[in-house]
């Protein structure tokens, strides 16, 4: 039972936090920080971790890069991405060749 | 007799009909009751009252819709018309007729239609398609969207532009779909589950169309999509312009939402709300280490004005002081105690490495130490009366016979030094033993 807990928790370990769960904790450590409850060193520690967990978080909203694509049929019933353009304005799609559907 | 005396109960007019209405309206079956008929008879009064006759094959029924009734409909009513109405049946006195007192209406054919999609409700509800734990949340921080709808309606316009504003850099990827007409169903079932593998690594999918009529929305009404909205892997927003009746994969959808621009606002968040909110936490943080910072240094500094750092050659010469009282003692120590190092009497331990220890000891253990070397000391013994008797050669005397009448000896006390000289020896006598 215990070795299955220990294999679990190793397991999560592993895994990349997720911006959420990193949020959380950035929070949390803002309040623990605020409480001043911590000793200097824990203090410090909380906001070295604090500052990286910032540095994630942000990295993580930089890191999708604005595209629009649509699927389209290729050649033999592939489906393929096409990257298409954008009117700023209206949102409408620039491309003079769209498809109606998958099928 | 008894007939005769007995008058038949005789009516009016008025009273059988109130008895008639009473009947007819108190009774339940008559109450809140849907219709269906053909249209015959329309009038359009200029009250905006309708007058008809519902009619079948084989019987007739007279209708009133009155105006504030039938201001809600939505379609016109027409001469051989099948339709259903919803009302009460009421009795005109005046007239002597009842009718039916129209309250809502609607167009059979839809009518129809509506029954199928209630007919699916009930049974896919039955099966748990709609059932909230089945619900998956949406992400918090999308990478990469999917819309499955028209590449060209304004739904795909709307979702692009309001994603666009809100997330500056999130990626769209479109699955275009037929989303009216006989094709619709399959079509948005194909993109939905396209956009479900995993290759194209989509984080919740956005999948609807732009208002419409009744007909226009049954697509989102289909088995296969609401089953379709069901499966998807993804969390999946149901994104179908409507007023009042919502489609039946808004019930089988993760979120549903009122038109295709809500849907975007509810799967793609406020990238600025997040920076600010980073930006908010960061300077908590900052600020909670700076006031802690301040506090130590406070208390730091607080330290720091105290005498031992302020003037610590203070404490120095202290403890200087303490150590050359110490050294003195030791000193004094050690003349009284070498020059008869080599006497037997005397029983002193090794009184070099008994300084050893002493000086290696911390200096919170001093008063420790002196006491100790107090208790050993050849100088506590002479301070209890004791002295010790040594002739001119500083050589200890330890019998009578070691001197002689008339010699010069010394005495050692605590304090000082006798010289004295003997003036008689009495040997195997104490001075106390008085015969």
């Amino acid at each position: 039972m215990e070795k299955k807990n220990k294999a679990k928790s190793g397991a999560q370990k592993s895994e990349k936090i997720d911006f959420e769960s990193a949020l959380k904790k950035l929070e949390a450590i803002a309040s623990k920080l605020e409480e001043g409850e911590l000793s200097l060193d824990e203090s410090i520690r909380q906001f070295e971790t604090g500052m990286q967990l910032a540095k994630f978080c942000r990295e993580r909203l930089d890191e999708a890069e604005q595209k629009i694509e649509i699927l389209q049929k290729g050649a033999a019933g592939k489906t393929a991405r096409k990257r298409v353009e954008i009117d700023q304005d209206t949102g409408e799609i620039v491309d003079d060749d769209l498809q109606g559907s998958l099928l | 007799m008894d007939a005769l005396s007995q008058q038949p109960r005789i009516y009016t007019v008025s009273e059988i009909t109130r008895n008639i209405k009473k009947t007819l309206e108190g009774k339940p079956d008559f109450n809140s009751i849907w219709i269906i008929g053909e249209i015959s008879n329309l009038t359009f009064h200029s009250s905006g009252h309708i007058y008809f006759t519902l009619k079948d094959d084989d019987a007739v029924i007279a209708a009133v819709f009155f105006r504030y009734a039938n201001k809600n409909i939505t379609f016109k009513l027409k001469e051989g018309m099948s339709i259903r109405v919803f009302g009460n049946i009421t009795v005109f006195e005046k007239r002597g007729s009842y009718q039916i007192n129209v309250i809502t209406a609607k167009p059979e054919g839809v009518g129809d239609l509506q029954r199928r999609i209630e007919e699916l409700k009930l049974r896919l509800m039955r099966e748990g398609i709609f059932d909230p734990r089945h619900k998956k949340k949406l992400p918090i921080l999308p990478r990469r969207v999917g819309i499955v709808t028209s590449p060209t309606g304004a739904a795909v316009q709307d979702i692009i532009k309001v994603a666009l504003r809100r997330f500056p850099n999130i990626e769209i990827l479109i699955a275009p779909a037929v989303v009216q007409g006989d094709d619709a169903a399959v079509s948005i079932v194909r993109g939905i589950e396209e956009l479900n593998k995993p290759e194209y690594g989509i984080d919740c999918i956005i999948a609807g169309r732009g208002g419409g009529s009744f007909e226009d929305l049954m697509p989102f009404n289909e088995e296969a999509v609401v089953r379709a909205f069901y499966s998807s892997r993804l969390p999946i927003v149901s994104a179908v312009g409507h007023q009042i009746d919502h489609p039946l994969s808004d019930d089988a959808a993760d979120l549903a939402a009122p038109t295709p621009s809500a849907a975007a606002e509810y799967a793609v968040p406020v990238k600025k709300d997040f920076m600010d909110e980073i930006d908010y936490l960061l300077i908590r943080t900052n600020n909670a280490i700076a006031s802690l910072i301040r506090d130590l240094s406070a208390r730091i500094a607080a330290i720091v004005e105290r005498r031992i750092f302020r003037d610590p050659y203070e404490i120095v010469s202290r403890r200087e002081i303490g150590l050359s009282d110490l050294e003195k003692r030791i000193r004094a120590c050690l003349r009284e105690a070498i020059p008869t190092g080599r006497n037997r009497l005397l029983v002193v331990p090794d009184i070099t490495i008994l300084i050893k220890n002493i000086i290696n000891n911390k200096t919170y253990r001093y008063g420790m130490a002196l006491n100790a070397l107090d208790q050993l000391s050849p100088l506590s013994v002479l301070k209890r009366g004791y002295s010790i008797a040594m002739d001119e050669r500083d050589a200890v005397l330890k019998s009578v016979a070691g001197t002689a009448v008339g010699r010069l000896i010394k005495l050692i006390m605590h304090d000082g030094l006798l010289r004295c000289a003997v003036n008689s020896i009495e040997k195997g006598k104490h001075h106390g033993e008085k015969k």
